[in-house]
């Protein structure tokens, strides 16, 4: 039965990795903390597996655990602490379709997502994932006039650094 | 373009450049030991119901009783024991109904409301047992500093009033330190959850 479980765990996980990978790039900045909190984040969705009934799409439920997490459960190991500059690491926006400007600001976007809080990257996190209010909301467990307030806050937040 | 689109079709094209790990790789990783702060929770939690309680167990129970007895105390103990311990048990219940609802099924807010629940149970439980110490440290004070034995003893010329000064400092030293010791636990523990809850469900204009 465990067996079984795993087996079918383990294939729900390795097809929808890319959304445990992308909530690591949004909360670490470089390649020992990514692989830290993605390992966190595979054990709490596989402790958490055997409640998952399929009320929602495991890519739905597997963004809560795994926001889940990133905010509140995961706490971060002695050896992640040293930081490096993220964006050498992890994101490359070197691409012959922007043009200079663009390419800064995307470099500038990157940066300053690092440095929100962790309610507010899950928030930017969810946009970029184009999810609506409805499942921002549910998703967050907040009203979805309250997401949308804050969703423009950190919205307005991006946009100012780059137009002050 | 908006700039905020531009990146929002970057994050698209970042894709690509995601990890891919193996099956084996993540049947691996999943068995792997969990840094979790809910563990840190429990066991610090479990350690708190415990440890108010664990002197009583190494105490010499035949000299409390003949103690109270001489106190003529024997009464306010048991009425109080059976109370004190009723509601000890009430305590350990609630923090495990509170312990056991803590998921990571739940969305975020229920997820750190359940554990701040789960920490308040814990927190009055606290607040309970340092209440406790005044409590009978002053009804044993009272007995003892009136009892005969004490009096006798006493240098003729000491105040009672300085007596139970020092009585007072040394309780509120002890309930300081223990208060003190609990802020230091969970302001490293929780402050970062405290946080972010406050952040969550706060609709306020920044």
């Amino acid at each position: 039965m465990t067996k079984e479980l795993e087996h079918k765990f383990v294939l729900d996980l390795e097809q929808n990795q890319n959304i445990v990978h992308k909530v690591c790039r949004i909360y670490t900045n470089n390649q020992d903390a990514h692989n830290d909190l993605f390992q966190e984040i595979s054990i709490q969705l596989w402790k958490a597996y055997p409640k998952f009934r399929g009320e929602s799409k495991f890519s739905t439920w597997m963004y809560r655990v795994a926001l889940n997490t990133a905010i509140t459960l995961y706490r971060k190991s002695k050896r992640t602490i040293k930081t490096q500059d993220f964006d050498s690491v992890l994101f490359k926006v070197e691409s012959t379709e922007y043009d200079d400007i663009e390419e800064e600001q995307l470099k500038i976007l990157y940066k300053t997502i690092h440095h929100l809080s962790d309610i507010e990257k899950a928030l930017v996190f969810l946009y970029l994932e184009d999810k609506n209010y409805k499942e921002i909301a549910e998703t967050m467990g907040i009203t979805e006039v309250n997401a949308r307030v804050k969703m423009n806050r950190v919205k307005n937040k991006l946009r100012n650094i780059l137009n002050p | 373009m908006d700039q905020l689109e531009l990146l929002k079709k970057d994050w698209k094209k970042q894709e690509s450049s995601l990890p891919k790990l193996s099956r084996e790789a993540l049947t691996k990783l999943i068995y792997k030991k969990s840094s979790s702060i809910v563990k840190w929770i429990f066991i610090i939690s479990v350690l708190e119901l415990v440890i108010p309680n664990l002197p009583y167990l190494f105490m010499d129970h035949g000299k409390t009783l003949k103690f109270s007895e001489e106190l003529g105390l024997t009464n306010f103990f048991s009425i109080f024991y059976i109370a004190f311990y009723a509601i000890i048990i009430f305590f350990i219940f609630k923090f495990y109904k509170n312990y056991r609802s803590i998921s990571a099924n739940s969305n975020p807010k229920e997820l750190m409301q359940n554990i701040i629940k789960t920490r308040k149970t814990v927190k009055y439980y606290i607040w309970f047992n340092l209440t406790m110490v005044p409590i009978i440290a002053s009804v044993v004070f009272y007995k003892t500093f009136n009892s005969p034995d004490f009096l006798e003893k006493l240098p003729e010329d000491t105040s009672m009033f300085m007596v139970w000064s020092i009585a007072f400092v040394f309780i509120l030293i002890m309930i300081g330190l223990v208060w003190l010791l609990y802020k230091l636990i969970y302001g490293i523990l929780l402050n970062k959850l405290n946080k972010n809850y406050k952040e969550l469900v706060s609709n306020g204009v920044a």
